[in-house]
């Protein structure tokens, strides 16, 4: 028996870490939140290691990331290593879904890690937050307006991952925008004219769906900004709509 | 004893076992052959060296055409179809296509497999690349004695990589079987390459490597430690092309990379279908389809090779992917269970 196993509640964790130990309930916690969640059966079948997924993964291509770990870790219960993978490796996935395409097995790599950023956000994992700090423009444009980049976007200070010698960005876009011979300047803030109804419903959805709720364990300052805006396009939904009611009684 | 003959439909290993058996032992024997010639597709696809005799094809199952062509007991009839199969055991009428009728005794089907079709695989290249071919493909250049050519341009590969499973184990294309032989197939046909051109390497890409029972040593170990095959465990994602060369993708699981291998030649280990006239069969005798769309075995133990139809039998690769001398052996089961009536009740006992 080791010294370690002769703890009381033997504290599991990788000895060379100065990462804070995860009690193994938390780890348990967890995964039976990806365990239980409605879609997980139709995800995972089984994996015999083929790597089909990994080898055509762009996202593996450039990140410490590879599906058929995903699949492995979930597969064979691998608590630790599927709590290590939900730090940082998940948010590599770009959800194209081609693993799930060329699985044998019809496994949905792309599926599972949907999964576990659903339950690393509900479980608040602090690098949740770092992760997807860089993204809260995108976020902010994505859940106000429905679109997820917009032409004004495009500056450096937006995509902070984009790394500091993105040439486009440097070049003078406006500029460049104003030479295409047709009109492009009435859709900067958001990729194209956004109906003031759909952005109702939007919010509609995102409320039902719990989404603002996740958005608010994330960013607590962006869902503030973000409740503002909704307030505000509600209120001017309520105005066009009581407009128009007048124009019809006359 | 009936003096009607057994009708066995499918002349290859497995019905000309059946019939050979049949024949045998006293009894006459009706073989139907849809092709032109007997051999099935040993012969008609054109096999080299077969496992695990190493034996020509055309010599060992060649000797097997040739002793049912000598047989009297034995009536070949080639280019021909069953169209229609009527009447109850002991006194079934066969109508062929041509119009002919057989009254016969009982029926042993023993219509085979289709190769799967690598067409329904685009991202592996077949149809798209020249130098991307079949396993059949290099049986056929082996057995023809034109040797290990690139059919782009002639040229002596030096790479060739050999892809397993492609057409079994995939639920994406609806093929959910282990097609059993093509590890062994392809451990072979590496190990051919190997001594017609030693300067060509050899690569297997596998998920899982079946060289089940005793194919073990005389074909996974020693393809690997005296023909120097390299197996790597990986299933690739695609087949594309630089111009040059062959391109092929995927990830070595083991070193956990994903990579990107030039090729001279990728070749296609694929599997085995259920034979593309099941449907057919299954309509005109009355016999039943498993899941997979292989004709099905009414019983797994008691009497091999019956059907759900009393005096209707099934033997070999009709049953789903089999090896050859299982296949020939289940010729002779299903031959034994043909003259012994197997499964057929006995209605007039009394008598």
């Amino acid at each position: 028996m080791t010294a370690h196993a002769k703890l009381p509640n033997p504290p599991i964790s990788d000895p060379v870490s100065d990462l804070p130990v995860v009690p193994y309930e938390k780890l348990e916690e967890i995964f039976e939140d990806i365990r239980k969640h409605p879609v997980y059966d139709h995800e995972i079948h089984g994996c015999l290691n083929c790597g089909i997924c990994t080898a055509t993964c762009p996202s593996a291509q450039y990140y410490d990331y590879s599906p058929r770990e995903i699949v492995q870790l979930l597969w064979t219960e691998n608590l630790e290593g599927i709590y290590d993978a939900m730090q940082e490796k998940i948010w590599a996935c770009a959800q194209c879904y081609t693993c799930a395409a060329r699985c044998p097995f019809e496994n949905s790599p792309g599926g599972l890690v949907m999964i576990m950023r659903e339950v690393a956000i509900k479980h608040e994992l602090p690098s949740v937050k770092e992760v997807l700090r860089p993204f809260s423009r995108v976020l902010l444009k994505v859940v106000s307006t429905g679109n997820q980049l917009a032409p004004n976007m495009i500056t450096k200070e937006a995509f902070p991952d984009w790394g500091p010698n993105v040439a486009k960005v440097d070049a003078p876009l406006m500029l460049l925008r104003k030479a295409i011979p047709m009109p492009t300047m009435h859709t900067l803030d958001t990729a194209w004219e956004v109906n003031l109804k759909t952005s109702v419903e939007l919010y509609t959805i995102w409320e039902a769906t719990g989404v603002l709720k996740q958005l608010e364990s994330v960013d607590e300052n962006l869902f503030d900004v973000v409740s503002d805006v909704m307030e505000e396009k509600r209120d001017e939904w309520e105005e066009w709509l009581e407009d128009n009611e007048d124009e019809d009684d006359d | 004893m009936s003096d009607k003959p057994i009708l066995i439909v499918g002349g290859g290993p497995a019905g000309l076992s059946a019939a050979h058996a049949a024949a045998a032992s006293g009894r006459k024997a009706v073989i139907v052959e849809k092709a032109d010639r007997l051999g099935g597709a040993p012969i008609l696809q054109g096999y080299a060296k077969l496992v695990p005799s190493h034996e020509w094809a055309k010599d060992a199952i060649g000797g097997m055409v040739a002793r049912v062509q000598a047989n009297p007991n034995v009536t070949v009839l080639t280019g021909a179809e069953v169209q229609a199969f009527d009447g109850a055991p002991g006194a079934f009428v066969a109508t062929l296509k041509d119009g002919r009728k057989l009254e016969v005794d009982a029926a042993i089907l023993a219509t085979g497999f289709t190769h799967f079709d690598s067409l329904n695989k685009p991202e592996w290249g077949f149809g798209t690349y020249p130098d991307v071919v079949t396993t059949v493909q290099v049986e056929q250049m082996i057995s023809s004695g034109a040797g290990i050519r690139c059919p782009s341009d002639g040229r002596v590969p030096d790479r060739v990589a050999i892809l397993l499973c492609v057409g079994s184990r995939d639920r994406q294309i609806g093929r959910e079987w282990c097609s059993k032989i093509c590890c062994t197939v392809s451990a072979n046909i590496a190990m051919e390459i190997r001594e017609l051109s030693p300067k060509t390497n050899v690569y297997i890409y596998y998920m899982d490597i079946r060289t089940f029972g005793l194919l073990e040593g005389d074909y996974y170990w020693k393809s690997q430690e005296e023909a120097k095959v390299k197996y790597i465990k990986a299933r690739i994602a695609e087949v594309t092309s630089d111009g040059n060369r062959l391109v092929v993708k995927g990830e070595d699981t083991l070193v956990k990379r994903p990579i990107t291998i030039p090729f001279d030649m990728v070749v296609h280990a694929i599997g085995m279908d259920p034979n593309v006239d099941n449907m057919t069969l299954s309509a005109v005798f009355g016999v039943g389809l498993n899941r997979y769309g292989y004709i099905d075995k009414a019983t797994t133990y008691a009497h091999l090779a019956e059907t759900n139809r009393p005096g209707v039998y099934v033997c070999g690769a009709a049953t789903g992917p089999e090896t050859i001398d299982d296949s020939i052996a289940q010729g002779q089961a299903a031959a034994l269970a043909a003259l012994t009536g197997a499964g057929v009740p006995m209605l007039k006992a009394a008598e």
